[in-house]
């Protein structure tokens, strides 16, 4: 058909419909025309005006008729049909409000949720890396052969190896996060601002591809080990806050954190690497030592050549690694290299948590399909007599079916429309994750076209899939038979039975799948909640006061892998001062301090130890069991997180310096290493480095639980703070510059700020507090995302659960009203209420346990899907298991309830005489 | 005067086609044109003229205009489209062949 005459056709199609009475008219025009040709005509021939006009009537005949031939021609049949099956199914579903209103609610949620999760998933596949050609980005990390699960950064050694010996990659970079830096508070006013940066290799820019939008970036020379040039870029946001967008600042030299640095260039404004909050870069600062060392800290960013894929760098950099391993053993041996994409890092941790949420709402779909599909068999019984009076009256099937389509498909459209409000409040849940360390936040997910797009398609295929099962019932019907019997008895109903039964026994599986997730998530949830943290958080405020690492840690040397720093000065006076300056303070009740966040550190020092008169293990691996957790704490710690003392003594004003040293540690450690003994009097020697002195254990104190998503306490010591030698062994020298205060009071811990501040500032104008938050928002952060998992499948599962109840109430209800003859005649010839309620009830027992048993069967393979999730449970944990399994039990039975009643109490004349 | 025969299902949409052909006619003016370049021995009753009109114009092979008659009246005026012209000649094409055929039987019969 050529373009021009398709637009005819089209045009007259539309016209016919939307122009319908003026076409009429101009029907009765043309044919009123022709009437009075025709009269003119009989005139002609010598008629009386009255004769001719009958005449001419004669001739034309049944003009209406006519007209109604001339409309048929209109095409549009298929539309005004569909227009009238629309018409049509809109009066039975108001005929039957609360079906309508049971599956539009379902199918609104169903609907809804799918789209909204659907479409987090497709912006999570489609987000883009905002670096040219960002595809390409690959970062190189490494695992322990032990243990593939773990993905550490590179060491230097890793990273000099990679960039000389590998043919795969185009460039490659290196970043390390710088420790943050401080702005001193200027002459101008200016207050004192912390800022956080990275070092980074001079070749990571180009690696990346980026230009900077004022100045240059580093050359190489400037990167130069152990003399880093002191030159710096700007990040767009820093330029702007701090200079005020001053095009004149290139060259300028700032004091940051005690050292002078020249401003060399500014980054464009969307520029961030490797973290959203980088703020500035300076060029990476290898020491002599970090060319040896085995600690693996560096990020390493490579671009792949074009053409080469993931798997062939994957494959070059394990050959490389394996060669390592033999030339260096005791650096590299034990471990791999993964090469992992950009985008997998920034986006690959929201597949998990979306995956499983898709899951929970695909499942709800599925049953609100099966309860609509069951409903509408029940129904379609009830209608056969219609269905067949229209068949015998020649309708064809398709048309029949096509009618059943359209009321099903109507149905799961209106659903779809309310679904839109559904999604548009799901689409909120994915925006509150929480990424892990490196992956980047949610934000680009909102309700759009495709969105809507996809909205539409999933409400149409949605009825179309409930609508089928049905429809196609229709097929089944003997056309002669219904008409001459009673309608009770006609048709197949064991083989509709075996259909609706089928689809109850799927809600019950797929409800108590959804009831386990959800049991297993919230059971741990309340496992978490409730479980004894050993401190109370409410009322307490902590936030960091740290000196930079640059004024104190120097890098003497490597020690057994480990770099070996020499403390000094030592920062311990000046945190005295402010510790005294703060428990001055009128507010709190009581002030401590601890080196890093006692619960949810992003970093935890361990540190390995030997006991006093008690031999080393031989093999290494035993050896390895000598390590603890390590913090340094002020006096009062454990009065101010309200941790209970199992044995001995706190630390007091009494252990300085020059005291005796001692050492508090926690059960765990007690139990490990003393199990049966007392441990306070023992001794203690922390890993081997100049001027360590044994330290006598003087208390035990209850687990304080060091991260919030692993239920095993791990063993922990505590030490004084001043009690310190000046050389460390480990790769957390900052830790002795640094306090993380705790201020204790009953009120709102977010009063204390201003005068906590201003304590710190009158000792050290030049290092502003950071991080405040109450201990409650550090222990709970991270539970909202377990909290908002557990309540969305929870909501699901409620729902789920509803609609099985309702589905198997359907069927037994229906079950019951179709042998009411049968259990009439039954009761007649004496059978006991027992007796029916067995019949019945035997029926209701083969659904609800082939739907347990099938529900069991999947939650043990799905429920593994969700163990990330989980704390301190199993995910085929058998007390949830059984318990919500007998709770859905209950509740199906509960909805036999009163179709069993009706059974018992059916009058046996009464049914017989009904037919 | 004999009736004039009824004319066989399809044969009307090609003598409307072929009368749209020259000029465009209204629906009366089509009927007779039929009826007299046939020699009367063709009509097209109105029970089939208009419907088949309107299916013509549905298909797109003709387009419809309102205009005056000479005499004043307003009428609707059918006029080929240029996929009509083609179609005509198709048709005609088809007709000759059914004709000949016909008419091979009727001779060697």
């Amino acid at each position: 058909m050529t373009p021009s005459r398709l637009f005819r056709v089209w045009r007259h199609r539309v016209r016919s419909v939307s122009d319908r009475d003026r076409l009429d008219a101009q029907l009765g025009q043309e044919i009123l025309f022709h009437f009075e040709q025709l009269v003119h005509e009989k005139i002609a021939e010598g008629l009386a005006l009255k004769d001719a006009q009958r005449e001419a009537r004669l001739a034309l005949g049944n003009i209406p008729l006519l007209e109604d031939q001339c409309r048929d021609q209109r095409r549009i049949g298929w539309l005004h049909d569909l227009w009238q099956d629309v018409k049509y199914g809109v009066r039975t579903l108001r005929q039957n409000p609360g079906f309508a209103l049971i599956a539009v609610c379902s199918l609104a949620l169903g609907i809804g949720a799918n789209s909204a999760i659907l479409g987090a998933l497709r912006t999570t596949l489609l987000a883009k890396i905002p670096f040219p050609d960002g595809d390409r980005l690959v970062l190189l990390r490494t695992y322990p052969e032990w243990n593939p699960a773990l993905s550490n950064a590179a060491s230097i050694p890793d990273y000099v190896a990679w960039k000389l010996q590998s043919r795969s990659f185009e460039s490659m970079g290196a970043s390390i996060a710088d420790h943050s830096r401080d702005f001193g508070a200027e002459e101008d006013g200016r207050p004192a601002e912390r800022i956080e940066g990275h070092g980074v290799a001079p070749s990571l820019f180009a690696t990346l591809g980026v230009q900077p939008l004022l100045g240059r970036t580093f050359t190489e020379e400037e990167a130069e080990i152990d003399h880093p040039a002191p030159v710096m870029v700007l990040s767009h946001s820093l330029w702007q806050r701090r200079f005020g967008g001053d095009p004149g600042v290139l060259g300028k030299q700032v004091r940051l954190s005690g050292s002078n640095l020249t401003i060399v260039g500014v980054m464009p404004p969307d520029f961030h690497y490797p973290l959203e909050e980088t703020e500035y870069w300076i060029p990476l600062g290898i020491n002599r030592f970090q060319l040896q060392g085995s600690a693996r800290y560096f990020e390493v960013l490579a671009r792949l050549k074009p053409g080469v894929s993931v798997e062939q760098a994957q494959a070059e950099m394990d050959g490389i690694g394996a060669q390592l391993a033999r030339d260096f053993p005791d650096r590299h041996k034990g471990w791999r290299i993964r090469v992992q994409t950009l985008r997998d890092v920034w986006y690959g941790w929201r597949k998990t948590p979306l995956a499983t949420l898709e899951g929970a709402v695909a499942l709800v779909l599925l049953i609100a399909c099966a309860n609509i599909a069951g409903l509408l068999l029940a129904r379609g019984t009830a209608r056969r007599p219609e269905i067949v009076m229209r068949m015998a009256l020649g309708a064809g099937r398709g048309r029949v079916v096509r009618q059943m389509l359209t009321e099903s498909v109507l149905l799961s459209l209106i659903g779809g429309a309310l679904g839109t409000f559904v999604a548009w409040g799901a689409l909120r849940a994915p925006l509150q994750m929480h990424p892990p360390l490196a992956g980047q936040r949610i934000t680009d997910v909102v309700v759009d076209l495709p969105l809507l797009a996809l909205l539409g398609l999933l409400s149409v295929v949605t009825g179309l899939i409930f609508g089928l099962g049905p429809a196609i019932a229709c097929f089944q019907l003997d056309l002669a038979g219904p008409l001459k019997e009673s309608t009770r008895s006609a048709g197949s109903p064991y083989r509709r039975n075996r259909l609706q039964s089928a689809l109850v026994a799927l809600q019950i599986a797929s409800a108590l799948v959804l009831l386990i997730g959800s049991g297993l998530l919230i059971n741990s949830f309340v496992r978490l909640a409730g479980f004894d943290l050993n401190f109370d958080p409410t009322g307490l405020l902590t936030f960091e006061y740290r000196i930079p690492q640059q004024r104190y840690v120097h890098n003497v040397g490597v020690f057994q892998g480990a770099p070996y720093s020499a403390i000094d000065p030592s920062p311990t006076p000046a945190i005295q001062r402010v510790y005294e300056h703060l428990r001055a303070m009128r507010g709190p009740e009581s002030v401590a301090g601890i080196s890093l966040p006692p619960v949810n550190s992003l970093v935890l020092n361990s540190l390995g130890f030997s006991i006093e008169e008690r031999p080393m293990p031989q093999s290494a691996e035993d050896r390895n069991a000598y390590r603890a957790v390590y913090f340094l704490i002020t006096p009062n710690f454990f009065t101010t997180m309200k941790t209970r003392l199992l044995r001995g003594r706190d630390l007091n004003d009494f252990d300085t310096a020059a005291g005796s040293w001692v050492a508090i540690i926690n059960e765990t450690m007690a139990r490990l290493f003393w199990p049966g003994e007392d441990p306070i009097g023992k001794r203690l020697m922390l890993e081997v480095v100049a001027g360590e002195r044994p330290r006598e254990i003087v208390g035990v104190v209850a687990d304080i639980p060091t991260r919030r998503d692993r239920a095993e306490p791990q063993p922990v010591i505590y030490t004084s703070y001043l009690q310190q030698s000046p050389a460390y062994r480990g790769p957390i020298a900052n830790m002795f510059g640094q306090m993380t205060f705790l201020l204790r009071t009953s009120g709102d811990p977010m009063s204390l700020v201003p005068e906590a501040r201003s304590a710190v500032a009158e000792v050290d104008p030049d290092h502003a507090i950071t991080r405040i938050q109450t201990m409650e928002q550090y222990w709970g952060g991270g539970m909202r995302d377990k909290r908002i998992l557990a309540a969305v499948l929870g909501v699901f599962a409620f729902e789920a659960t509803l609609l099985a109840a309702i589905g198997i109430y359907g069927v037994m209800a229906y079950s019951v009203a179709q042998r009411t003859r049968e259990i009439g005649i039954r009761m007649a010839l004496g059978a006991s209420s027992h007796k029916i309620l067995a019949l019945i009830g035997g029926r209701a027992a083969i659904l609800i346990s082939l739907g347990v048993l099938l529900g069991l069967a999947g939650s043990l393979m799905l429920s593994r899907l969700i163990a990330s999730q989980l704390w301190g449970i199993q995910p085929t944990d058998p007390a949830t298991f059984t318990g919500v399994s007998l709770l859905l039990i209950a509740v199906a039975l509960l909805a036999c309830f009163v179709p069993a009643r009706r059974a018992i109490r059916v009058d046996p004349t009464e049914a017989l005489r009904s037919e | 005067m004999p009736k004039p025969s009824d004319l066989l299902q399809g044969t009307v949409d090609l003598l409307i086609l072929r009368t749209l052909s020259r000029e465009a006619l209204h629906g009366w003016a089509i009927s007779k044109r039929i009826q007299q370049l046939s020699g009367d021995v063709l009509s097209v009753q109105q029970g089939s003229l208009y419907p088949a009109l309107h299916r013509l114009e549905q298909s797109g092979w003709i387009d419809s205009e309102w205009k005056d008659t000479e005499l004043g009246r307003s009428a609707k005026f059918y006029a080929l489209t240029p996929e009509g012209k083609q179609q005509l000649e198709k048709e005609v094409d088809s007709w000759k062949r059914l004709s000949s055929a016909v008419g091979l039987v009727l001779k060697k019969a």
